[in-house]
């Protein structure tokens, strides 16, 4: 009984056009200030919604929610004014329609609306082609002309085979110095020093993990001393040390075995030992002798040892093993 | 309508045998029911059967069919030399059937044209798992035999460096070690395939076995393998004195001797055996693998090799290993070369085919489903043409 006289009090005094008593009196809107009544009134949607005292006076009507700055962008509109800056990722200034997360049963990933998982991911929305373009456009007025002669890649590796990276940070913060700012790395590539077959597989050997096969490319990453000056020297004084020690021969170098060796060499291994002991026992049964070096030189051996060369360096597939099956079929005339 | 025939035939035998014995009455009455539906099926049976028994006589127009040995021959030829899930169809299907296929054409076409004055010539068979390099590996003996050469098999050389219950050191090498067990079991079946020669061939030195007992100059080989079966303490030592002297007078005068090894990279494996002091032993520490290897060389002419390298049963490789030189590594590879590899793929579309014709001709597919056009595309996919894949699924239905 008290929750309701209390419900047509507050009723009558606010919502005075949508009060209707049970027996269909309209309150007149003149009728002002809290009255009393027992008659009961129905509550409507609204009056559900917010129960209690509060907010009685400062209640507005509610608004719906806006529409998101997506739906007013034009197609041809400035992206760098839109991400000028690094900036977490906002679902409703991205006009792209992305999904990210993991569909729950035969489901769909989630929409981007209140996606924390495309918020917590780094994302590179400002630096598009045309952000970059302008920040080089910015940056054209403090560079020196680009030499004319040096228009092609090969150029550039011929004249300038070292390349040396250093990075720059600029962030806003207590201070300037940045630790990250001191490595330096040094890129050169091998066949661009001039070292002989000896000196190159021992400079393989002595870098270890620094050289790149595929590339064929050596890296050094300096940061062992505090300052990028120091690294730098660093880097050039283990490039010539390299460089150096390479080319020379130790004496202990002679004693070098087949298990040290980085690629099969048929001269003088178990393959051509028995693939000379087969043939001579061949030809020792057909009467008459020929010698090694005939042999050697005679094509299907020459073959045979592509084969087996291939086969032990680049290792074994169909297709190497078709080429010494051939081969050994020529060799022992089958 | 013989379709319908045979399948109710199959739904009786069916019903009448409800487990699937490997061997015994149940295949009988299956073959009982065969003999009744004979003219009808005449037609099919000709497609994937041969009647060329002789491996001499195949030709590439008989690749994809089958050809039977008969079964003196398997007991003579391949006392321990069939794949033991053959042997068991053997047993059921009461039949010695063979694919004849193209890698064992191969083998045979070289060995018809080897010359016997040249260095013996190795053969490496190599494929995936469940091929078939066994199974083309006795082929190739089974015509070697019908041309009345030596037969030296070694039917999985993976048993010689592993699970050894008996290791003892060998008396006439310090470092090595004997394996007696395996030695006489070799020796019994040698025995068997090889009757004939060990009356002929004689010994070329004298042997002495301990102080009492020894073997005289000029003695058929045929005392020196029952005085391995009998003492068993000798066995390896006979086994290796066996070998040498085959190796040593196998001229092109006398006889042609053909080494057959499945599982030829245990040679030049790991093994799982141990000394005393809990060392792994070395494979050349083992007095059969040492003797065996030594056959391994084309120092001696008037023969072949044939040899399989195969994952199955290796110990310490990895289970997608199948070319050679990854099987054999570097010392088996060096000491092999040069050899002729030879692959051993899976199944083509006709050998399929045909396959699965003999088993249904068999009745071993029982299941209503394989004898539809569906069910043998479900068979093609399923197995992926692998024959060992194959077999085992048709097992099942």
């Amino acid at each position: 009984m008290a929750a309701s006289t209390m419900c047509t009090a507050w009723v009558s005094s606010i919502t005075r056009k949508h009060c209707y008593d049970v027996f269909g009196i309209i309150r007149s809107p003149l009728f002002r200030g809290a009255s009393y009544s027992t008659a009961l009134s129905v509550p409507t949607n609204k009056d559900v919604m917010t129960r209690g005292n509060r907010s009685t006076m400062s209640r507005r009507p509610r608004r719906e929610p806006a529409a998101p700055r997506t739906d007013k962008m034009t197609v041809d509109q400035d992206w760098s004014s839109v991400y000028p800056t690094a900036a977490s990722f906002k679902p409703s200034t991205v006009p792209l329609p992305i999904r990210m997360g993991y569909p729950v049963k035969r489901g769909v990933p989630l929409e981007k609306k209140g996606n924390l998982e495309l918020i917590k991911i780094p994302n590179f929305l400002h630096l598009t082609p045309a952000a970059i373009k302008k920040q080089c456009a910015a940056l054209n007025v403090f560079c020196t002309k680009w030499p004319e002669t040096l228009d092609s890649e090969a150029k550039c590796e011929q004249h300038f085979p070292i390349q040396v990276k250093m990075t720059d940070f600029v962030f806003a913060g207590p201070s300037v110095r940045n630790p990250k700012a001191r490595v330096t790395t040094l890129t050169v590539k091998v066949s661009s020093l001039n070292l002989d077959d000896h000196g190159r597989k021992k400079l393989i050997k002595l870098a270890g993990e620094r050289h790149n096969k595929e590339t064929d490319m050596l890296t050094f990453t300096a940061d062992r001393c505090p300052l990028r000056r120091q690294n730098y020297d660093y880097a050039m004084y283990l490039l010539t040390v390299l460089y150096h020690e390479s080319s020379k021969h130790e004496p202990w170098e002679k004693e070098k075995t087949e298990a040290d060796m980085e690629e099969y060499l048929w001269e003088s291994s178990t393959s051509e030992r028995n693939a000379v002991e087969t043939l001579l026992r061949m030809k020792g049964s057909e009467d008459g002798s020929a010698p090694r070096e005939e042999l050697l030189s005679s094509r299907p051996m020459q073959e045979y040892r592509n084969s087996v060369t291939n086969l032990k360096n680049a290792g074994e597939s169909e297709s190497t093993l078709l080429q010494y099956k051939q081969s050994v079929k020529n060799l022992l005339n089958l | 309508m013989a379709l319908t025939r045979l399948n109710r035939i199959v739904q009786l035998s069916h019903t009448v045998s409800l487990t699937r014995p490997l061997h015994g009455s149940g295949c009988g009455l299956q073959l009982g029911a065969a003999t009744q539906t004979e003219a009808p099926m005449e037609s099919p049976r000709a497609v994937f059967r041969t009647s060329e028994s002789e491996p001499a006589s195949h030709g590439e127009q008989h690749i994809g069919q089958f050809y039977t040995i008969p079964p003196s021959q398997v007991k003579t030829i391949f006392p321990h030399g069939l794949p033991y899930r053959f042997q068991q169809q053997i047993k059921t299907f009461n039949e010695a059937c063979l694919m004849v296929r193209k890698p064992a054409l191969e083998l045979i076409g070289y060995l018809k044209k080897a010359d016997p004055t040249h260095p013996s010539v190795r053969y490496v068979l190599y494929g995936e798992r469940g091929t078939g390099k066994s199974l083309s590996l006795c082929q190739a003996l089974h015509h070697c035999s019908l041309q009345d050469w030596l037969i030296l098999h070694v039917p999985d050389a993976h048993l010689w460096v592993k699970n050894c219950k008996e290791l003892m050191a060998s008396s006439y090498h310090r470092a090595r070690f004997d394996q007696p067990i395996e030695a006489s079991v070799w020796l019994k079946n040698f025995r068997v395939t090889n009757e004939r020669f060990l009356k002929q061939i004689k010994t070329s030195q004298k042997y002495v076995w301990s102080k009492r007992e020894f073997t005289d100059e000029g003695r058929p080989l045929g005392e020196i393998v029952d005085q391995g079966v009998t003492r068993v303490k000798n066995a390896s030592d006979a086994v290796g004195v066996v070998l040498k002297e085959l190796k040593a007078q196998a001229r092109p005068g006398s006889y042609r001797l053909v080494v057959g090894v499945d599982g030829v990279n245990a040679l030049w494996g790991r093994t799982t055996l141990r000394k005393e002091d809990r060392s792994l032993i070395d494979p050349s520490e083992l007095t059969l693998v040492h003797n065996l290897r030594k056959m391994m060389k084309n120092d001696w002419c008037g023969g072949a090799v044939i040899a399989t390298v195969t994952q199955t049963g290796s110990v310490f490789t990895p289970s997608s290993a199948y070319l050679p030189q990854e099987l054999l590594g570097k010392e088996g590879f060096d000491f092999l070369d040069p050899f002729l590899p030879v692959l051993v793929p899976a199944y083509s579309e006709k050998e399929f085919e045909s396959s699965y014709q003999y088993y249904r001709d068999r009745r071993w597919i029982q299941h209503h489903t394989g004898h539809t056009e569906e069910g043998k595309k479900e068979l093609l996919f399923l197995s992926n043409r692998n024959p060992a894949a194959l077999e085992r699924l048709c097992a099942f239905l």
